[in-house]
């Protein structure tokens, strides 16, 4: 039983980085109506950002969240203004195919510049263990979950509380109208657009600190695996993007623990396409945007 | 105005392409020049590009260090490196390319098995040499007499693993097997067990992964709950240092042995302390204590920016196979004659060990036992060995 | 723009469709010849083999207004199929050709039932599982298709006791398949069933108002783009001799889907114009050593930017996403249904 237990919590703090990476990525669709391919490189730059502050300044976690949000965000200021800002009255695959030409010049240049080799990230906490209820978990782990409630509680006040956050919701609702109401559509789609980016650039260096390596590379699969979780959720909303999260990441565990780990990735899929049989707008209820 | 603009950039561009992709293949001369030039195949793009970076470097570094010394019987040797992204498709057309132009002596390449067995039939058609510092799927080099591969058959290494390493030296009884699900970690994992049912040594359990993988906590946490007290890893540096974190981030305390990382200052780099007690099997090793190897590595690092994996080190001897083959045909030197003499050289020696080809076209190594002790790999010598 | 040229060129070519059909035919026919450079052959090859495979995606994206990114999945299992008939059974080409065909389309049919519910990029994400489902199956079922180790020594095709082998006469299988799809896909739009897909395109709901059964229609759809997808892949397999499931990656799903989006969509030319493109760009821009792929990935946004609904991309429908053609349609809706 305990071994169930673990591979559990083990699924849970996978999937909370996960979490972290559905939020930023329904954000993303949410604001800007468009779906994304770019998210893997943000969590990749989010990633390479905190490995050099902590590199070249301090190992100090609130840096590394800073200049990965810092660094993930300006890169979303770019994929705005190459991939979306001329598209938003054009069909929705040609901002897919900018986003897809996109994700292919950052890593590629990621490679060129960063160097191709797999680094090792410098670990800004010290690895302890907690025992609860018989099952051992690791402080990076709780760091993860911790980092990922905090963030997702700030995003969801600045959301409903602040004028940002309105401002934010109502162009995801309906552009026009916002337009008309006297709000910055433009500006706000951008801003929003790079919150979701932040985010993701966060959750970058969670999982480099997780895995304790980076590599330019890395952020193929993430993006993937970010996308399946916010269609899972629904595609635009966000606290049921982080339960898809959670749910991919439980999946994938629980299948390896249960089955085999060769199939780990078809496990997400399979899960994803039942779920979508079986409530073909994901999980929530809402349907916002334009998917 | 703009219209005629837009019509006349198209057909620029248009004759740009065209005229780009006829030039290129022509720009050859005749088979007598006064250098040798080979091939180099590497991924300097895409998802191998870590690998395709290390290939470009070494190989130009033995390059460098032939020239420097006069080259072969005084003829310079020119490295041209052609990207092939990993991709079958564009490694079989660069294939071609070579075929049509005399001036390449040979190939070096390519590093994924799936590119070079797509380029073994135009080259072996052509009749000029593939050596693959890397392909290890066991059908690569019998495809026919032109393929060389020098990575070492697993038919070596998995069975020494097996009973020296993990049953005379470790002293290992129950063993968890972790491999990567790739040619290369399917054929040592294969060998490894036949040799693991021979010895009678007790595995209890066994996982594969994807190539790409990241995530090893739940299947170390499955391993675990089978009770190993020795893991065999067979993978590549990356992977080894990624699972080495991932246990100690587990707590878990079990030995860990690995084949085919070999001794790479990578897994240091990346593991640090957690790979501590590492033991691994290696044809060869870099270590401080051996100063030739040790100053490849320094000059390595310097050139790439990176410590070296064991794939640099076999591509670096591609470079000087090529020479002492080339240095043993009397008479003209000819695309058979390289591999006429390739297939029989004897008594090389290079940085990873001595080569010997068989008749199908790979060789099989001699493997020795190393360990790393803070943070520094050292030879271990005291378990009874028979040849 | 360039529009222009394209239209004046249709101008003409419908003036002398027949000569300059037979003058094409002649000329394709004797391209090897003209050619005999094999690594130009190679490349040729290469791009009459995307042009079909994007020509097949072009069916299921451009003419039916589904999505799906994931078609490197067809193409494993046309390959797969061939190469396990081929090896394993000791099959001759031709058949195993057809069946790779047939049991891609069946696979297509399976892949379109939880599809039809769903649209957009939800229809997107459930092909591009589909896609690494496949790979990961093919990479992990090792009895049947070698798992990891591929499949190698696939043999070369017969044709009356010539072994076709080698880039100067494969070059005619790829051509034979490249216009017997256009041929055949050509004669299929024409007809009811192709004339469906594009009203379900333009506005599902108007055409489902119609009397067109729209379920059926998106589910042949994806079935007959899938039988092509297929039947490259079974061409794909004895061209290289080997396969292995890393050879069908997203990546290269993603690569098709631009071939597609570059050369327009919706339109029979396009695709075959999206992979030219494509491939001489990946070839001829090899000096550029590591920054190749960089320079592809510009070309690709650069492109988008400049012609958006691909290069002889069609303006009367609504795939086309030039601001120009939204409002020559908005006004041409408006004049007819009056404003509001």
């Amino acid at each position: 039983m305990d071994y169930y237990l673990m591979q559990l919590v083990n699924g849970l703090s996978q999937g909370a980085i996960y979490a972290l990476m559905a939020i930023g990525y329904a954000t993303i669709v949410g604001v800007v109506g468009m779906v994304t391919f770019t998210h893997g490189e943000v969590i990749m730059i989010g990633a390479y950002a905190a490995f050099y502050a902590f590199s070249f300044f301090a190992e100090n976690l609130f840096l590394g969240i800073i200049t990965s949000f810092a660094a993930s965000w300006l890169l979303g200021i770019v994929i705005y203004k190459v991939c979306y800002e001329r598209f938003f009255d054009s069909p929705r695959h040609i901002p897919l195919i900018c986003t897809i030409g996109f994700s292919m010049l950052i890593k590629n240049l990621a490679q060129i510049v960063f160097g191709p080799n797999m680094k090792a990230m410098p670990q800004p906490i010290d690895l302890g263990f907690i025992n609860v209820l018989g099952v051992r978990i690791n402080t990076i782990q709780i760091l993860i979950i911790v980092i990922v409630i905090s963030l997702s509680t700030i995003l969801y006040i600045v959301n409903s509380k602040t004028r940002w956050g309105i401002q934010l919701r109502a162009v995801s609702q309906d552009k026009k109208a916002s337009a008309l109401m006297g709000i910055n559509v433009q500006r706000t789609t951008m801003i929003g657009n790079c919150i979701g980016c932040g985010l993701g650039g966060v959750a970058g260096m969670l999982l480099a600190i997780y895995y304790q390596s980076i590599l330019p590379t890395m952020g193929g699969v993430l993006g993937l695996k970010s996308f399946i979780s916010s269609v899972l959720g629904g595609l635009t909303n966000i606290p049921a993007a982080a339960l898809g999260g959670i749910l991919i990441g439980v999946t994938e565990n629980l299948g390896t623990a249960f089955l085999s780990n060769s199939y780990r990735d078809v496990f997400a899929f399979v899960f994803l396409v039942l779920v979508l049989i079986i409530k073909p707008e994901g999980i929530s209820k809402k349907v916002g945007g334009r998917p | 105005m703009r219209k005629y603009l837009s019509i006349i950039m198209t057909v620029v561009l248009l004759t740009a392409l065209l005229a780009g992709c006829s030039n290129a293949p022509d720009s050859g001369g005749s088979g007598d020049s006064d250098v040798y030039k080979f091939a180099v195949f590497a991924p300097i793009t895409g998802n191998y590009a870590e690998y395709g970076k290390g290939f470009e470097v070494a190989t130009q570094m033995a390059a460098d260090e032939i020239n420097a010394e006069g080259g072969i019987d005084g003829k310079e040797i020119v490295l041209e490196v052609f990207d092939t992204k990993g991709d079958p498709k564009e490694s079989a057309d660069i294939s071609r390319r070579v075929t049509e132009n005399d001036e390449y002596l040979a190939v070096i390449g390519d590093f994924s098995s799936s590119n070079a067995m797509a380029n073994a039939p135009i080259l072996g058609e052509a009749g000029i040499v593939q050596l693959s510092p890397t392909a290890s799927h066991t059908d690569y080099a019998g495809m026919n007499e032109y393929m060389f591969s020098i990575m070492g058959r697993q038919d070596g290494e998995a069975p020494f693993f097996s009973t020296y390493l993990l049953q005379k030296y470790a002293g290992a009884e129950d063993v968890g097997v972790i491999y990567i699900n790739n040619d290369w970690g399917k054929s040592a994992y294969d060998n490894f067990m036949l040799q693991t049912e021979k010895d009678g040594l007790n595995v209890v359990s066994e996982e594969n992964y994807v190539e790409g993988e990241k995530d090893f906590t739940s299947l170390l946490t499955k391993v675990r709950d089978s009770n190993p007290d020795t893991l065999a890893l067979i993978m590549h540096a990356n992977d080894v240092a990624l699972i080495a974190n991932q246990v100690n981030q587990l707590g878990w305390d079990v030995n860990l042995t690995a084949l085919g990382p070999g001794t790479s200052m990578q897994i240091i780099e990346l593991a640090g302390e957690n790979v501590e007690r590492l033991l691994l099997s290696t044809p060869f090793f870099i270590t401080e204590e051996n100063e030739e190897a040790w100053a490849w590595s320094e000059e390595f690092k310097s050139r790439a920016g990176f410590e070296p994996t064991v794939h640099p080190a076999v591509a670096y001897d591609t470079v000087y196979l090529l020479k002492a083959a080339i240095e043993n045909i009397e008479g003209d030197v000819t695309r058979d004659a390289v591999r006429e003499e390739l297939q029989n050289l004897d008594g090389f020696v290079g940085l990873t060990g001595p080569i010997k080809f068989n008749e199908s076209g790979d060789i099989t190594r001699k493997y020795l036992i190393m360990e790393i002790e803070d943070g520094k790999f050292i030879q271990k010598t005291e378990f009874d060995y028979v040849d | 723009m360039i529009s222009n040229t394209f239209e004046n060129v249709k101008k003409i070519y419908k003036k002398h469709a027949k000569i300059i059909n037979i003058v094409l035919i002649i000329l394709l026919l004797i391209i090897p010849r003209l050619m005999p450079n094999s690594y130009l052959m190679g490349i040729v090859c290469r791009i009459l083999m995307y042009a079909t495979l994007a020509g097949s995606l072009n069916i299921i994206n451009g003419y039916s207004g589904q999505f799906n990114i994931g078609h490197a999945g067809f193409f494993l299992i046309g390959a797969y199929t061939e190469a396990i008939l081929a090896t394993t059974y000791g099959w001759s080409f031709w058949p195993a050709m057809i069946i790779a065909g047939i049991v891609t389309s069946i696979v297509g049919f399976l892949v379109s039932l939880p599809t039809l519910r769903l649209r957009g990029i939800y229809l997107a994400i459930v092909t591009l599982g589909f896609s690494e489902i496949i790979r990961i199956i093919a990479l992990n079922w090792t009895d049947v298709t070698g798992g990891p180790m591929g499949i190698k020594g696939i043999p070369s095709p017969e044709l009356f006791g010539f072994r076709i082998s080698g880039p100067v006469d494969y070059y005619y299988i790829f051509l034979i398949v490249g216009i017997l799809f256009l041929f055949i896909t050509n004669r299929i739009l024409k007809s009811r069933v192709g004339r469906s897909w594009i009203s379900i395109r333009e506005d599902e709901l108007a055409a489902k108002s119609l009397g067109v059964e729209a379920n059926r229609a998106k589910s042949a759809n994806f079935m007959y783009g899938a039988f092509w997808a297929g039947i490259v892949g079974a061409t794909y397999a004895p061209y290289y001799k080997f396969i292995a499931s890393d050879m069908f990656t997203l990546d290269e799903g993603f690569n098709i889907l631009a071939m597609v989006i570059i050369g327009g969509q919706g339109t029979l030319i396009g695709p075959f114009v999206g992979a030219s493109i494509a491939t001489l760009i990946s070839e001829v821009f090899r000096f550029a050593s590591q920054y190749r792929m960089v320079i592809y990935a510009i070309l690709i946004i650069v492109m988008m930017w400049w012609r958006p609904q691909g290069l002889v991309g069609a303006y009367d429908s609504i795939l086309a996403g030039d601001d120009k053609s939204l409002k020559k349609r908005k006004k041409s809706i408006t004049q007819k249904v009056g404003d509001n």
